[in-house]
């Protein structure tokens, strides 16, 4: 294992150039809406102004009217040519089987849910004749948070369910009940994760060319997974998959919130088809912000059984999700029973149970943000071992080591079964430590805090399943991805991938892989991807598995072709394979020298140069496939999901004023071992990113609903995201201990975002922890939250006080 | 309506709503698509250009408004073979990801560089603070910024 480290920079260090930076920026970058092919039409899409009503009747007499409409689609009317969406988990027992249509028909389930569709020469008439359109709704009473969704005689959002649960799903892994009753004590606590939102800049969005006279369709979209969006699609319009392209072009980022196959997508496509005509949806902000997808919201009653001596027994969490409404593919479960899966953390904590409830509401649907699932895992398990540690006078640090897998336990299967295959925990929380400083650090902090300031320390660490088998989660796609790789005559390389990249440079990487392997220059590799067209299929970017899966898959390739050519080459050169040297672009055999081109050429060029047998060309598609995944639980619900597991461990420093309950971010450390570094520069920018979005998730954003239903945080000014300067260049040390999977990766996009919000929040427990009801339990640290807490301690603020009159 | 304005240096008159969106009039009128559209509330920054010097909110202002200014939008900011040193420096120092925000950055700090020669990290934070960036964590962006205003001190 080899150690870097990168010290906060103050504008000196040079860094790479990504070959997709050009574009970006000059302007030139080809974004969704940035696609305007001749006589396109717009959508706008009416959407639901109750939370929860019967559609009675839709008049769109005088939309239709409007000068510049070409057509208004309702529900019904679009359902004579459209199929319906499902989850695709009928395998899974306990899970409610739904199916809706593109447009709700006759109940809508929350604000912003799609109710009909104009056509019109432009957004703004579209937009005009959203208002001449008339809906007659049934009122009927909301359900916005999930306990009043259980109460008994709560309004149904399906009148043929008994309750509003989508999902049970309980689990036992060990026996949780004698290690709960062998328990010296127990820590119990009830942790609120809040809702947000993955905001990506840009939002969703659709163009849709269908040609009549050909049959095919042609929809572009700004997605991470092109390929699932494909067979969305197909089933949606009833056109078979060959008859589809699905193109993302630039991306204006994703974070999982377009890995999702959105309604107005297969919209736009059956639209195209009906019209006939060229169409676009773009969602504006207010669609993102009401009807988009929205994340994390779960309650966890969580209790953990410990020994007097600091060891833990035995941990139980009932863990409780709001889905929203859940008419959304992939399912918006599924985070929830990833949460569950990952919860014991890095420590060895075999007597497990928990019990998931999945409930709707009458919001917006819940999906994948980001860390999906696991951020509110290990923010409730290392809040409890901070808990634990200050029941017992233990430092958090010591509590941690003693109950962390031992390294001599390694590889070591976790209770819902992921087979770990990391790096020493307890190493890398040394290496946390040391680098901060820590007993030095904790002593000045409490010397603060003992003169009167509200200064605190916290740590976290985490394992994180990376590049996991989608099929677990979404019921169909599995842990592989594809590549075509061409060496074209003149040497340079053709690579195309199912990965989508949404700003994680993914050109740049994979030309990197590839030249490496060839011992070409990087700028002789190009990448495509985003076109279902260019390679049979993909998992698209999520879950941290682009540099795992997709880095995996160049690399096997690149190495197929490379052994291609060395056959070819000893072929001309008159001499074994295994007399041939790579490097420089160039094939050696004793004096004899063959320029790469020369060899590529041959094999396209002067095929009467290749061994006998042999096909032409240099092109391949290949798949890769760790195989050490499983697409179902086995008979005791252990799953092992993630091809394989990254660490990572943070420490932060934070201050709160006692006047505002502003809490800062004095100092944010963070060790992260996503195994091999393909581009150290590439890699701070993901983690820095995830970083600012968990100051984001913990400081400024939550999206707040009213109780009946209503979003009350429909724009950018009163969804804070986090702006520049709001908190301190972190301080990033890694660790490489390698995967055993091609190329030694593991996944790194995540890691941050889901390491850092226990960190920060252990932080502020510690600067609290001298009050006597100060249980930081909740994932919002905003000021309202932090000034409650004060308040709870007869604290009185005096939010003017350093402010001169 | 007719409005006339100067456009990265060429003279312009496009026909427009009075109600259309300068951005709008960019992206779908001229086909300038470098300036992208996020929040259309003013708040995040990304449709950023300049009028008359001056980094402006293109999602706030209507066509009209534009009468007889002065433009600059990132199609007028360096080429691909002739970056404009902020771009150069974003580059270099990984202050963008996915792009989107990116002609805003641009187009404000280029403001910021005229207006403060010699901006200290905290000016920078303070002037960068109005273009959200979802990707990059800011850290790029203003060693970027930091670095150019230091070549140029140099100079």
């Amino acid at each position: 294992m080899s150690v870097t480290t990168s010290e906060p920079t103050t504008g000196t260090t040079t860094g790479t150039r990504r070959k997709e930076d050009l574009r970006f920026l000059t302007g030139q970058g080809a974004y969704l809406g940035d696609y305007a092919p001749a006589d396109l039409l717009h959508i706008a899409v009416l959407r639901s102004t109750q939370a929860h009503a019967l559609l009675r009747n839709i008049d769109a007499t005088s939309a239709i009217a409007l000068p510049g409409v070409v057509a208004v689609f309702t529900g019904a009317e679009l359902a004579e040519s459209a199929g319906k969406f499902q989850h695709h988990l009928a395998a899974i027992p306990t899970l409610r089987q739904i199916e809706w249509d593109v447009l709700a028909i006759e109940k809508v389930k929350y604000v912003g849910e799609p109710i009909a569709a104009v056509v019109a020469e432009s957004r703004y008439v579209a937009e005009d004749a959203l208002d001449l359109i008339e809906v007659d709704y049934d009122e009927l009473p909301a359900v916005v948070d999930v306990e009043a969704a259980l109460a008994p005689g709560a309004p149904l959002l399906y009148e043929d369910w008994t309750d509003n649960l989508l999902l049970q799903m309980p689990g036992a892994h060990g026996d949780v009940d004698a290690a709960f009753s062998e328990a010296d004590g127990v820590i119990r606590a009830r942790f609120h994760n809040h809702r947000i939102s993955g905001m990506p800049l840009e939002g969703h969005g659709a163009v849709a060319e269908f040609d009549a006279s050909t049959g095919r369709l042609v929809l572009r979209a700004s997605t991470q997974a092109p390929h699932m969006l494909r067979g969305t699609i197909a089933q949606i319009t009833g056109l078979s998959e060959a008859q589809i392209q699905v193109i993302a072009p630039d991306t204006g980022g994703g974070f999982g919130v377009k890995n999702h196959a959105m309604r107005e997508e297969a919209l736009a496509a059956v639209i195209a088809m009906r019209v006939p005509h060229p169409v676009v949806w773009e969602q504006d902000r207010v669609e993102h912000l009401t009807a988009g997808i929205q994340s994390r919201e779960q309650i966890h009653d969580a209790e953990l059984a410990y020994r007097s001596d600091g060891r833990v027994l035995g941990l139980r969490a009932r863990i409780t999700a709001d889905i929203g409404s859940p008419e959304l593919y992939i399912i918006g479960a599924a985070p929830a029973v990833v949460t569950t899966g990952v919860m014991p953390n890095t420590y060895d904590i075999p007597n497990y149970g928990f019990e998931l409830n999945c409930v709707v509401t009458n919001k917006c649907p819940i999906g994948g943000y980001r860390g999906y699932g696991q951020p509110q895992a290990i923010f409730t398990i290392e809040r409890l071992m901070d808990m634990l540690a200050a029941e017992l006078e233990m430092d958090p640090a010591e509590i941690r080591k003693l109950n962390n897998v031992a390294d001599d336990a390694m590889p070591y299967t976790t209770a819902t079964g992921a087979n770990l295959d990391t790096g020493s925990f307890n190493q890398q929380l040394d290496h946390l430590l040391e680098a901060i400083d820590y007993s030095t650090l904790r002593e000045q902090v409490e010397a603060e805090r003992a003169s009167g300031a509200l200064v605190g320390l916290g740590i976290a660490q985490m394992v994180e399943p990376t590049a996991p088998n989608m099929h677990a989660l979404a019921g169909q796609f599995g842990c592989y991805e594809m590549a075509l790789f061409t060496v074209h005559p003149d040497g340079h390389v053709s690579l195309s991938v199912g990965t989508k990249s949404q700003g994680q440079g993914h050109e740049t990487i994979y030309a990197k892989l590839a030249a490496e392997v060839l011992t070409i220059p990087i700028e002789h590799v190009e990448v495509y991807d985003g076109d279902t067209n260019l390679v049979p299929f993909g998992g698209g970017t999520s879950g941290s598995r682009s540099a795992v899966m997709g880095g995996g898959v160049v690399l096997k390739a690149a190495r197929q072709a490379r052994a291609k050519m060395i056959e070819i080459a000893a072929a001309m050169l008159g001499v074994s394979g295994e007399d041939i040297e790579l490097r420089d672009g160039m094939f050696f055999a004793g004096e004899a020298v063959l320029p790469l081109a020369a060899v590529a050429g041959a094999a396209y060029l002067h095929t009467f140069l290749l061994p006998p047998g042999m096909d032409p060309g240099i092109s391949m598609v290949v798949a890769y496939d760790p195989g050490n995944t499983s697409p179902f639980p086995d008979e005791t619900g252990k799953l092992d999901v993630a091809a394989t597991y990254a660490t990572a461990a943070a420490a932060a420093v934070v201050s709160i004023n006692p006047n505002t309950g502003v809490v800062t971010v004095r100092d944010l450390t963070l060790v992260h071992d996503c195994g091999n570094i393909i581009d150290e520069t590439i890699l701070n920018g993901q983690i820095q990113g995830a970083i600012a979005q968990a100051i984001g998730a913990t400081f400024y954003e939550e999206i707040h609903y009213s109780d009946e239903g209503q979003p009350l945080t429909t724009t950018l000014l009163d969804y804070m995201i986090p702006a520049c300067g709001d908190f301190p260049e972190p301080r990033l040390i890694h660790r490489e201990t390698p995967s055993e999977l091609i190329g030694g990766f593991r996944g790194a996009g995540e890691g941050a975002i889901i390491v850092t919000p226990p960190a920060l929040a252990n932080a502020v427990a510690d600067a609290l922890g001298h009050l006597d009801n100060a249980a930081v339990t909740q994932t919002n640290l905003g000021p309202r939250h932090i000034r409650e807490i004060l308040r709870a301690n007869g604290v009185a603020l005096d939010p003017l006080a350093g402010r001169s009159a | 309506m007719s409005v006339s304005f100067s456009l990265n240096g060429d003279s312009v008159v496009v026909e427009a709503e009075p109600r259309e969106l300068f951005a709008d009039v960019l992206r779908d009128r001229l086909g300038m698509t470098g300036t992208h559209v996020a929040c259309e509330q003013g708040a995040c920054g990304t449709c950023t250009v300049l009028v008359d010097g001056q980094a402006v909110r293109s999602c706030l202002l209507f066509a009209p408004q534009l009468e007889g200014c002065t433009v600059t939008s990132i199609e007028g900011v360096g080429s691909p073979g002739s970056l404009h040193p902020i771009q150069a420096a974003l580059s270099e120092h990984h202050g963008l990801q996915c792009g989107f925000c990116t002609p805003g950055v641009v187009l404000t700090a280029i403001e910021l560089l005229e207006t403060e020669p010699d901006p200290d990290r905290e000016t920078i934070e303070r002037w960068m603070s109005g273009n959200l960036c979802r990707c990059t964590g800011y850290t790029g962006i203003v060693d970027a910024i930091a670095a150019v205003a230091a070549q140029r001190s140099a100079q």
